[in-house]
């Protein structure tokens, strides 16, 4: 190591050379950074943003390159600096919008507006006005904005990808708008991907990096979006090029560190359905997710006179970021689950707290979508399917869905609900991240008001002309007989006159809440009864944190009124209650109560909700057993054993009285080994052991 | 197979008594206090239930109350007796020293230590169920005491208690099936629990539960025959919940009784050997074994003729 005074001569030696050397210039950082050295040009941004820091231009291009390299939030950094020193500068602002581009912000547009005003002959601004209204599927505006461009820049790639997209994406096999370039197919296949059609979005992606090896943005997206198709060896490959080219972006990284997981699933596949689970959960979820698999298929294929000709996969995710990486790059805020034609991943139970999500309405919804990209060909527009697809969960089960939620309520209220034919917008470039939420909720009530008001015939007509490739104000046109405007106000009137009494007490309820916990914390159970039971009907579908059924059945219990408790509770629950404690405590009442019949059927409903607590499933077993139901004592007992109790013993010798009730002795004595291995001197078990030494052939009496 | 024979040894062997001291510190705001003394009451209610009438509980005792109990302790307790002394609350450790937080000046954990150590129990069992409780090991660590402390040194409140209290009650606590549970037993039923807790609310584990019974350990978060601990805990029982201790008493079922640990030795044996064996030979063994061993049970349990 030099010494102080050597190390002071060897820094004075370096500033003396590097102002003898001539100043680094705008261009020599450009030229680094296509020539990808990174770290290079960003030494020589910096400098020159040092030596000229009022020059926006510099703080634009060195953002630009942070764009390239993945860094979005560096990126915007620079574009809100550059425009603190210019505000209208069009090169800031299209960075701005090409960043919110990336994220679905809705906000995209308006900057891209605002960056086209400063400079009208901004090609990249128009290109991506363009790319923006084609998401949002509004084709008129997005040829309009492509057109403009061109008038601009007669080669522009991305104008041209853009209405070459649009013939495509109506089954044209010709497009005179071909771009005949790489980045043009890339953006074809960004179109086809947001639509749904992967197998179209990886022919273009494929089409890209034959054009352009080098391309490793389009050949990442091709590796995501074989792995959506469960392609996963030529995702790897694909994946594992670009990472070895130095692409390493967050899809990449992430979509490769997924598949390296892999170690960490098993797969189970019958004849209709492939069930791939996290090991550490497979055996308690297997029963259940395969039988909801089988069913929905059943139901769905009567349903939508469509016979589905591959089984259907279901992947299942216990660790939220794991399941984003599968919907990594799809527009829409908070999924729970996520349709690729016929796969389907979705979170797990356990990977969202307990009553935050159930999964069997989930499964249920991303089913639906199975069906509506199959008959449709894939045409069908985001809010339908969506529509379909919340529209099925109330289906399947009235206490299942999303209930009325307080965005709804706002955007009802503040006339903020979109268009019909322009609910895509919604979905894809929400203006806040309710909209989307929202627009999920509306397009389901739109589908809800469509099944009552003309039938689910008309429902099916519609799918078959959207799979016509017919736009949605064709489909309304054709099927409902009216005009889109038309049909938005007579929904419109229909949906408030349902939402009426919630949305003008709103107010009222919310400060009811407020009143209604203070009394629980101060344990007023009167004030609770009072105020809960004045403002319940307000909002009756609230069956969230805090909800007001849960809170006057505390106050009731506390007063002694169990009945008065449990009627609250079975309430709650039939309203779509989700909190696995308070159905959990909902059943133990009613089974104390003697309605072990009903108890059994609460339990029953939680295992749809959130199986994952071995509690459940040893009560659920008890009451089976006691009813004579052993095929489903069977499948709890199985299910406690796989949720891995603290009492093992016990629950093998839950299961054995479950087998012997079932006139299956040899695997009851078997269970019952098991369970005396652990613990040999564990007196009932030896007793049923003896018995069934004895008379093999008839159940044993068991006793608990 | 010595932890069976010991376990055998304490269950054939004439009961002694077990005394029970559960102290509930300082909650610091009213939530708090609130819960520790809900958690306290409830241990005290599951050992009354049990039958086990040497129950003393405390609720927010300053020092002197808390020597005073220690005092009346060290007076009635006998050597053959075992002490089981539970802290619920808020606990700190500045890396020196543990200290209890209670009404007045706190206790440390060395002046706990100095007052267990003047009962003359040689059996202990100390449950210390505060936040930062790891730190009191060193100190109150000894041969024949089993310290269980409901996390390391983390500073977070902890819920451990409330599923101890769960138990000392659950009949699911008793893995062995052996109508009682060790300390052992209901070390892992409330670490379990509190695992799920955490995990169920999808919340970072902020506790950690260590047993240490060797006397010179750190504590240990699965005590194994590989490390050493879990040995005192698995013989010292906290509550029993049926009536297992007839049979020892009467003569005419001393032979059946002699046949029955035999059978559970061979058991014993036969589980060691399994790595060993052929699966299918190992299983038929054990079939046979456990047969046997429910045949001596049932003779065991007929009333006399």
């Amino acid at each position: 190591m030099p010494r102080r005074s050597e190390t002071r001569v060897l820094t004075l030696a370096l500033s003396l050379l590097a102002s003898l050397l001539p100043a680094q210039t705008l261009p020599q950082a450009e030229a680094l950074w296509k020539a990808r050295r990174y770290q290079d040009a960003n030494e020589v941004f910096r400098d020159l943003v040092a030596r000229e820091p009022r020059n926006a231009m510099i703080r634009v291009r060195w953002g630009r390159m942070y764009l390239e390299h993945w860094q979005a939030d560096e990126a915007e950094r620079l574009f809100d600096e550059a425009l603190e020193l210019k505000p209208d500068d069009a090169g800031a602002l299209l960075g701005k919008a090409l960043v919110a581009a990336e994220v679905y912000s809705g906000s995209a547009a308006g900057f891209a507006e605002r960056a086209l005003l400063d400079d009208p002959k901004l090609v990249e601004a128009g290109e991506l006005l363009a790319r923006l209204a084609l998401e949002d599927d509004n084709k008129s505006k997005a040829e309009a904005e492509a057109k403009r461009a061109l008038a601009l820049d007669a080669n522009s790639v991305q104008a041209k990808a853009v209405l070459a997209t649009m013939d495509w994406l109506a089954d044209k096999k010709e497009s005179p708008w071909d771009p005949h370039a790489a980045k043009g197919y890339e953006t074809a296949g960004h179109f086809f991907m947001l639509n749904r059609r992967y197998e179209e979005s990886i022919a273009f992606y494929r089409k890209a990096i034959g054009l352009d090896p080098q391309l490793d943005s389009a050949r990442s997206q091709l590796g995501v979006n074989l792995m959506r198709l469960g392609r996963d060896e030529e995702a790897y490959q694909q994946l594992k090029t670009c990472w070895s080219n130095g692409f390493q972006d967050s899809a990449t990284r992430n979509s490769l560190t997924l598949l390296d997981s892999e170690k960490n699933f098993v797969t189970f596949r019958t004849d209709r359905t492939i069930l791939k689970l996290n090991k550490k959960e497979a055996d308690l979820l297997r029963p259940y997710f395969e039988a909801e698999m089988r069913r929905a298929i059943a139901v769905y294929e009567k349903k939508y006179r469509w016979k589905l000709t591959q089984p259907v996969q279901v992947e299942v995710y216990p660790d939220h970021p794991d399941f984003e990486v599968r919907a990594l790059g799809m527009p829409g805020l908070g999924a729970l689950g996520v349709t690729f034609d016929n796969v389907i991943a979705m979170d797990s139970p356990s990977g969202r707290p307990p009553g935050t999500f159930h999964w069997d309405s989930v499964m249920w919804h991303e089913m639906s979508h199975v069906f509506t990209l199959a008959i449709t060909n894939c045409h069908v527009p985001r809010w339908f399917t969506e529509g379909i697809a919340v529209h099925e969960e109330t289906a399947a089960s009235p206490e299942w869905g999303d209930r009325l939620g307080p965005d709804e309520i706002a955007a009802i209220k503040n006339h903020q609900l979109l268009p019909v034919a322009e609910l895509d917008r919604g979905f894809v470039h929400p203006v806040s991240p309710p909209q989307v939420v929202v627009s999920y909720s509306q397009a389901g009530r739109i589908c809800d008001y469509i099944t009552e008001k003309w039938g689910w015939e008309t429902v099916l007509a519609m799918l078959r002309d959207f799979g016509a490739s017919d736009d949605t104000a064709t489909v309304i046109r054709k099927e409902l007989k009216m005009e889109p405007a038309d049909f938005d106000r007579q929904f419109i009137a229909a949906l408030e006159a349902e939402t009426k009494r919630t949305v003008e007490n709103f107010d009222r309820w919310k400060e009811a809440i407020k009143r209604i916990d203070a009394a629980s914390a101060s344990r007023n159970y009167d004030d609770v009864i009072r105020l809960g039971s004045e403002a319940r009907d307000f909002y009756p579908a609230y069956v969230e944190h805090h909800s007001i059924y849960e809170a006057l059945a505390k106050a009731y219990l506390a007063k002694g009124d169990k009945a008065a408790a449990v009627d609250l509770l079975e309430q709650y629950v039939h309203a779509g209650g989700r909190d696995p404690d308070t159905i959990m405590s909902l059943a133990k009442e009613l089974s104390a109560a003697g309605n072990r019949k009903e108890a059994a059927a609460v339990l029953d409903r939680l295992n749809y909700i959130y199986p994952m607590r071995s509690e459940q499933h040893r009560l659920l077993g008890e009451l089976w057993l006691e009813q004579d139901n052993s095929t489903g004592a069977i499948r709890e007992f199985q299910a406690l054993l796989a949720a891995k109790p603290i009492d093992v013993a016990g629950a093998h010798y839950d299961l054995a009285r479950a087998f012997n009730l079932n006139r299956q002795p040899e695997a009851a004595r078997n269970e019952l080994i098991d369970a005396m291995e652990i613990a040999p001197g564990f007196r009932p078990a030896q007793k049923l052991l003896l018995q069934l030494s004895g008379a093999p052939d008839e159940p044993a009496a068991t006793k608990k | 197979m010595k932890l069976c024979a010991l376990l055998l040894a304490y269950a054939l062997a004439s009961p002694a008594a077990t005394y029970f001291l559960t102290i509930s510190g300082l909650g610091g705001e009213p939530d708090y206090d609130q819960r520790f003394k809900m958690w306290a009451l409830d241990i005290d209610s599951s050992l009354k239930k049990a039958g086990d009438g040497n129950v003393t509980t405390a609720i927010a005792p300053n020092r002197e109350q808390i020597r005073a109990r220690f005092q009346a302790l060290a007076g009635t307790v006998k050597p053959d007796d075992a002490l089981v002394v539970m802290l619920i609350g808020h606990g700190t450790y500045d890396g020196v020293d543990y200290k209890f937080n209670i009404p007045g000046p706190d206790i440390t954990a060395v002046e706990l230590a100095a007052l267990l150590d003047r009962v003359p129990a040689a059996r202990q069992c100390v449950v210390v169920m505060t936040s930062s409780s790891g730190g009191s090991i060193p100190f109150l660590r000894r041969p024949n005491r089993i310290v269980i402390t409901a996390t390391r040194t983390d500073k977070e409140a902890t819920v451990f208690a409330r599923y101890w209290a769960e138990a000392l009650r659950d009949p699911a606590a008793d893995t062995d099936k052996n109508d009682a549970v060790s300390a052992l037993e209901a070390f892992r039923y409330t670490q379990r629990k509190v695992t799920e807790y955490f995990d169920s609310a999808k919340r970072l584990a902020t506790e950690h539960s260590l047993l240490e019974d060797t006397g010179k350990g750190d504590g240990e978060r699965n005590p194994s025959p590989e490390n050493g601990e879990g040995r005192l805990a698995a013989a010292f029982t906290l509550v029993r919940l049926g009536a297992n201790a007839g049979a020892a008493h009467d003569p005419a079922k001393r032979a059946l009784l002699a046949k029955k640990e035999e059978l559970e030795q061979a058991i014993d044996q036969l589980k060691y050997e399994k790595a060993g064996m052929d699966a299918a030979d190992y299983r038929s063994q054990l079939t046979h074994l456990l047969l046997e061993l429910a045949k001596a049970q049932e003779a065991l349990d007929a009333p006399p003729k």
